[in-house]
């Protein structure tokens, strides 16, 4: 009844390996075809429209733009963490985003007992009429605060030390620890903010790096007088939505 | 959110949500569009149609018989209806199961699409039933010794996922905050859950012609057969999406709030239809040779099994990949139109077409008007409804009161 050929079990297989092996060589050929042309091209435009990047990262190895002790732990939004030895945990802002934000005017701290939770915002600074919040690298309760900065915000040119924010009795530091980044990962994170801030602003920082120097204190604002408060905000996620 | 000039006129809430803050009046004038015309004359047709398919029988308002049993409402309304909603499980696993969130402005239109799909293959499949009412069985009897037991099953569950889904929007639309924050809480669940129901119903519906290895032309039978309807499944739901998306952002260019660029996602989603398009290539020629099948290439079945294989799988793989290659979106656009008349195509061999293939010509099945035009309401039906809902619902553009909201 059935008119089609009912070859035996080995030219079937032999054509089946056949065909099995000139999809996979096909298919080479075309995975590279499908994913060249234009589109590619323009994506690899877009890599190279960023050349600061490279020369940033090649002089953040140098000579690192921003600074970071060994003990501390950074936030992605640009906050550190450093435990005491009396359980209490220290929290500031971190070297980027004080060269990033420049002296403030104005450091508006949480109250003593405030509870205070990771990736939430816990601090706003403030200068020429503009604020930017800040995200808590810990969750907990505040159990002190610097109010020498509050009186002085000019504490903040030293981040690492007397420009430490407020302390924290931690809640749950185990869990926060992870999503924290110490030693070469912090090392890594901050040249990478580097080079993304170069690539940003790469005509203006251009002259900067062939000098040789390191960028200066507030940086957003001599780069975007009218909208710094929203280039820092990209850096320290927090952003308005 | 009145607007400011109409702020002082009172209006319902009926008014605002459905009426689009018109009153009666006013929304009736609106309606009055060439294209409304053509849907009303299609659904006075249809609609008066159905009612006298269940009031008359099957057989007084189809061609089927003891030897065809199915038509086009399944070959169509169901196959057909079913494969292009698999937009909806495609793009949800891509973005949130793969994360590939650039995708995201895309999703709940897709999803809209296989929810509406759903609804109106489930209307079409009752329609089919010669007695519907003992759809209830499937419930109460474990049948799982047959296909049609776990299609069932599949439909049921999926259809209630689709729904809950959908509810998502239409939460936001009616303002239910409660609503919706619960539902959201089960999103992520629900999204796996589709994933699951519908790619075992894609297959499923393949696995239903395992059976009929004598009725089945053996060009397109193989008892891998659900496979290759899993797989098309995802060239169906790529395809669907990118003409979905080109028709809708033209026709709803004024419910589109944040601008995207939809011809870089259609790049992307051609980039996956070319990979995928030419692998399916490759497995329907290894299906052939599997089957022993090669002699029927050269009869007059081989040259239309070859329509499908090089105009609507080949062609469109290539098309995919040089528009993609290129950033040419029409080619890309052209290879979808193509990709989904080319899925439909299979879906209607399968069932009708090359289904009693060995039967003598006298015998073999062919619609009647009734069956087309019942078919032709439900596509209409479907249309309707997805305007209906674009118009009024956060689908083409999120909610502002939820802007940034993962699902």
């Amino acid at each position: 009844m059935l008119t089609h050929d009912f070859l035996s079990m080995y030219p079937a297989k032999q054509a089946e390996y056949a065909l099995a092996i000139s999809y996979m060589l096909a298919f080479i050929g075309w995975w590279r075809f499908v994913n060249g042309g234009k589109r590619a091209e323009a994506e690899l435009r877009l890599e190279h429209a960023e050349p600061a990047k490279a020369t940033a990262a090649a002089a953040a190895a140098e000579q690192p733009w921003f600074s970071i002790p060994a003990n501390v732990w950074l936030h992605p939004g640009h906050t550190w963490a450093r435990a005491a030895e009396d359980g209490t945990v220290a929290v500031g802002l971190d070297d980027f985003a004080h060269k990033l934000v420049g002296p403030v005017e104005k450091v508006a701290l949480p109250k003593p007992g405030a509870p205070v939770g990771q990736g939430v915002p816990a601090v706003v600074l403030a200068s020429s009429g503009k604020s930017v919040p800040m995200l808590s690298p810990v969750d907990g309760v505040v159990s002190e605060v610097n109010e020498e900065l509050v009186s002085d915000p000019t504490l903040l040119s030293n981040p690492y030390v007397q420009g430490w924010l407020f302390k924290v009795r931690p809640a749950r530091l185990r869990a926060n620890e992870r999503q924290l980044l110490g030693g070469e990962r912090a090392r890594v994170f901050l040249d990478e903010a580097a080079a993304a801030l170069a690539a940003k602003v790469s005509p203006e920082l251009g002259h900067v790096l062939q000098d040789g120097g390191s960028p200066v204190s507030g940086i957003a604002q001599e780069l975007e007088p009218e909208k710094w408060d929203a280039l820092a905000r990209s850096f320290f996620l927090t952003e308005e939505a | 959110m009145a607007s400011p000039a109409f702020a002082d006129v009172p209006r319902s809430f009926f008014q605002e949500k459905i009426l689009l803050g018109m009153t009666p009046r006013e929304y009736l004038r609106s309606l009055v569009t060439p294209g409304n015309a053509l849907v009303a004359v299609i659904l006075c047709v249809g609609l008066p149609l159905m009612v006298y398919r269940f009031a008359a029988g099957l057989g007084a308002t189809t061609n089927l018989s003891q030897t065809a049993p199915w038509g086009i409402w399944i070959g169509f309304d169901m196959m057909t209806g079913i494969v292009l909603a698999a937009g909806g499980f495609t793009l949800a696993t891509t973005v949130h199961l793969f994360g590939l969130h650039d995708f995201h402005p895309i999703v709940r239109p897709a999803l809209l699409t296989a929810f509406l799909g759903y609804v109106m293959a489930i209307v079409g499949l009752i329609a089919d039933l010669g007695r519907p009412w003992n759809m209830v069985y499937v419930f109460v009897r474990h049948g799982t010794p047959s296909a049609l037991f776990e299609i069932a099953w599949c439909v049921v569950l999926y259809s209630s996922v689709l729904f809950l889904e959908f509810l998502l929007p239409t939460f936001e639309w009616l303002g239910l905050k409660r609503f919706r924050s619960v539902l959201l809480k089960i999103m992520l669940p629900l999204t796996i859950l589709s994933v699951v129901f519908s790619s075992m119903h894609q297959s499923a519906l393949g696995s239903l012609f395992i059976m009929a290895p004598g009725k089945l032309h053996p060009l397109w039978y193989t008892p891998w057969i659900f496979i290759f309807f899993f797989i098309s499944a995802v060239m169906a739901g790529i395809s669907m999406v990118i003409v979905e998306a080109s028709l809708s952002h033209k026709a709803f260019m004024s419910r589109i709030h944040h601008h995207f660029d939809l011809a870089k996602l259609q790049y992307g989603l051609a980039r996956g239809g070319a990979i995928v398009f030419f692998a399916y290539f490759f497995l329907k020629l290894q299906g052939v040779i599997d089957m022993h099948a090669w002699g029927y290439l050269w009869s007059g079945w081989g040259a239309w099994f070859a329509v499908e294989m090089l105009g609507f799988v080949l062609l469109p793989a290539i098309l995919y990949a040089v528009g993609a290659r290129n950033m040419n979106v029409k080619l890309v656009r052209l290879g979808g139109a193509l990709g989904v008349i080319g899925i439909a195509l299979n879906r209607l061999n399968v069932s009708v077409i090359a289904f009693n293939w060995n039967l003598p010509s006298a015998q073999r099945y062919v619609p009647s008007w009734m069956e087309v035009a019942v078919s032709l309401t439900l596509v209409v039906l479907g249309v309707t409804l997805f305007r209906f809902c674009v118009n009024r619902m956060p689908i083409m553009s999120e909610h502002p009161d939820y802007a940034g909201s993962e699902y």
